[in-house]
């Protein structure tokens, strides 16, 4: 029974997307690690002129050594990489500068992050999994029906998937929050609401969590459609299709024939939208002030604060990394030729 | 092929539109004002005298629009251009060779194609303090190309069984010179196709970039998206942007026709050059 286990080729497969996965997270993490290298001048250097107005040489020395080792940016080369391994592998991820703001003493960046990332699940995986089952769902539907609805259906999904999301989610506050006094404008609770664990907070929450979704959504909404209606179109022109059709299947028979076909290209699909939605959900929390790990990221940016800019860049190839592995999992089970290793 | 591309309405339409856009990058800013001067009265509503209206800094916005047009156009041709490159190269010549060769181009792929692209060039944008509008091009070229690459792969692996593409390879021809002579110039149309994908693509990416700051230097270089960040920028906080309307509302406008048209353009040529979808 055991033997069996280990011999079927789904395991096989798994095995081999384990070890793919290993080697990108190795790569990423070298990359992550050498990049910041090549910075002329150094981190530190960045971050002293911040803390005071005006110093002497030699109080800027100390205050610069003292930082250069309390940040172990002191050491060679190579104890920094040897360091910065066994950060990742303990998931301690290391301090961020102290860059004034909200961070204003060295907080470890995991605690940074941690508050950070329901923020951007919260925006990701709806998004993602609400967009992927009702867009295939519009578009499955319009190759069906055909003729001019599906023409239509065509138009909008197209056009909607090449909208700005920037630009869109800021029409949106334009028209929804501002001209129609819909949804609250930016920010993710109202000014001068106390956080707390009840109803009225997470309405709140809610009803600032409408447009970034919407902005995000209606984008991924035409992409899932246009690719599902061409597939649908694809698969319903096939020989199964016309053969099953002349034997006299019910349409919605040979329907659910060409869907589960047609599904499947867009099933290899997550793994690109999923890429791209994690690029443009750091985007959309920038314009929104929606507290998530890319407005995170983005602040860390402008403050060059470099421990904090990788702990944010680790935690998302982590999301994206697991996100995609998830999915070819999720495909190996899905498609029949990879669960049982024939055809 | 021409007669059919020039019969397709799509095509046809799609490249009007792209025309009259790329004559306005090109004509646009050697008539208008200059982009980054700011002695103009401020927040100007459209009128005769200023087309779409002036920034809060005193700049003219359709002059801004026109050269960040041509900037974006530029940024295109780069990113596109380079991008096919990257792609033909990593997917045309290993697919070809097969065996090494194939397995390592598709694995340097597959690595990069993991790579979440928008927070890749935030990192870097870090790592480069001083962005030229060239080198946010080059950077979106090398990020961009990873799923060209898998297509143009896929296009080779069904070309190289071809006879034609046989009979090279049994007259004694090098790989390198059969590929150059013979499996490319069959699929000139397919990678003119995937150039116009990665062209809107680096359109996009760079116009997110500026939009949240890490593109080009606005002070230097007037792009959409810096339009719409410089509008965010100056009026934070509560959206006070919406008053000026007329600053934000343009560049995105055009950026959503520009990829748009591009997308009706590619769907025009996919019916010409794809026989399954053959209809005119």
């Amino acid at each position: 029974m055991m033997k069996s286990v280990f011999t079927h080729p789904f395991t096989k497969f798994v095995c081999k997307k384990v070890v793919f996965y290993l080697i990108v997270s190795f790569v990423a993490l070298n990359f992550v690690f050498f990049i910041p290298q090549f910075i002329p001048g150094d981190p530190i250097s960045f971050l002293i002129p911040r803390q005071g107005a005006y110093m002497t040489r030699e109080l800027y020395e100390q205050i610069r050594s003292y930082y250069m080792s309390y940040f172990g940016l002191d050491k060679p080369l190579f104890d920094r990489y040897i360091n910065f391994w066994r950060q990742i592998l303990t998931g301690d991820l290391g301090r961020s500068f102290p860059t004034g703001g909200p961070i204003s003493w060295p907080l470890p960046v995991a605690q940074a992050i941690l508050p950070r990332l329901p923020y951007t699940l919260a925006l990701v995986i709806p998004v993602l999994l609400i967009s992927f089952f009702l867009g295939n769902w519009i578009g499955a539907k319009a190759a069906f029906v055909g003729g001019k609805w599906s023409e239509l259906v065509y138009f909008f999904s197209v056009f909607s998937n090449r909208l700005p999301s920037f630009w869109f989610g800021m029409i949106l506050v334009f028209l929804l929050a501002i001209k129609a006094g819909l949804f609250p404008d930016v920010g993710y609770m109202t000014l001068g609401r106390i956080p707390a664990w009840d109803l009225a907070t997470f309405i709140d929450v809610l009803r600032h969590y409408c447009l970034p979704f919407l902005s995000l959504f209606i984008i991924y909404l035409g992409g899932w459609a246009t690719g599902m209606r061409s597939m649908m179109i694809h698969e319903m022109d096939s020989g199964y299709v016309r053969y099953s059709e002349q034997l006299g299947f019910r349409k919605n028979k040979s329907m659910s024939y060409a869907k589960r076909n047609a599904i499947l290209p867009q099933f290899t699909g997550i793994n690109l939208y999923l890429n791209a939605l994690i690029g443009e959900t750091a985007i959309i929390e920038i314009i929104f002030g929606w507290p998530g790990i890319g407005r995170l990221m983005y602040d860390a940016v402008l403050d060059k604060n470099s421990p904090l800019i990788i702990g944010c860049f680790l935690i998302i190839m982590v999301i994206v990394i697991f996100g995609n592995f998830l999915v070819d999992i999720l495909y190996g089970f899905i498609d029949p030729r990879i669960r049982t290793g024939r055809g | 092929m021409l007669e059919l591309l020039l019969r397709s309405r799509k095509f046809i339409g799609g490249l009007a539109v792209v025309v009259t856009i790329i004559m306005f990058g090109i004509i646009g800013p050697m008539v208008t004002r200059n982009p980054q001067a700011t002695d103009l009265p401020r927040n100007q509503p459209p009128s005769w005298e200023y087309p779409l209206g002036t920034t809060s800094f005193g700049e003219d916005v359709f002059a801004q629009l026109c050269t960040g047009i041509r900037n974006s156009l530029f940024v295109g041709l780069l990113g596109g251009g380079l991008g096919t490159l990257f792609a033909v190269l990593f997917g045309a010549l290993g697919s070809y060779k097969g065996g090494w060769a194939d397995e390592a181009s598709n694995f340097v792929t597959n690595v990069i194609m993991v790579f979440p692209v928008l927070p890749l060039l935030l990192f870097l944008a870090y790592v480069l303090q001083q962005r030229s509008l060239f080198l946010v091009g080059l950077l979106i070229a090398l990020t961009g190309w990873p799923w060209a690459a898998r297509c143009v792969r896929s296009q080779v692996l069904s070309l190289k069984e071809r006879e034609f593409v046989n009979l090279a390879r049994i007259s004694g021809m090098k790989d390198r010179t059969t590929v150059i002579t013979e499996v490319l110039p069959n699929m000139l149309a397919y990678i003119l196709m995937v150039f116009v994908l990665l062209a809107g693509g680096a359109i996009i990416a760079e116009a997110g970039m500026s939009a949240v700051g890490v593109g080009p230097d606005r002070f230097q270089c007037a792009t959409l998206g810096n339009m719409i960040f410089s509008a965010i920028q100056y009026h934070p906080g509560v959206p006070h942007w919406s008053y000026i309307w007329w600053w934000f509302i343009p560049p995105g406008l055009v950026l959503t026709m520009l990829l748009s048209v591009i997308f009706v353009l590619h769907a025009g040529m996919d019916e010409v050059f794809n026989p399954r979808l053959r209809r005119v």
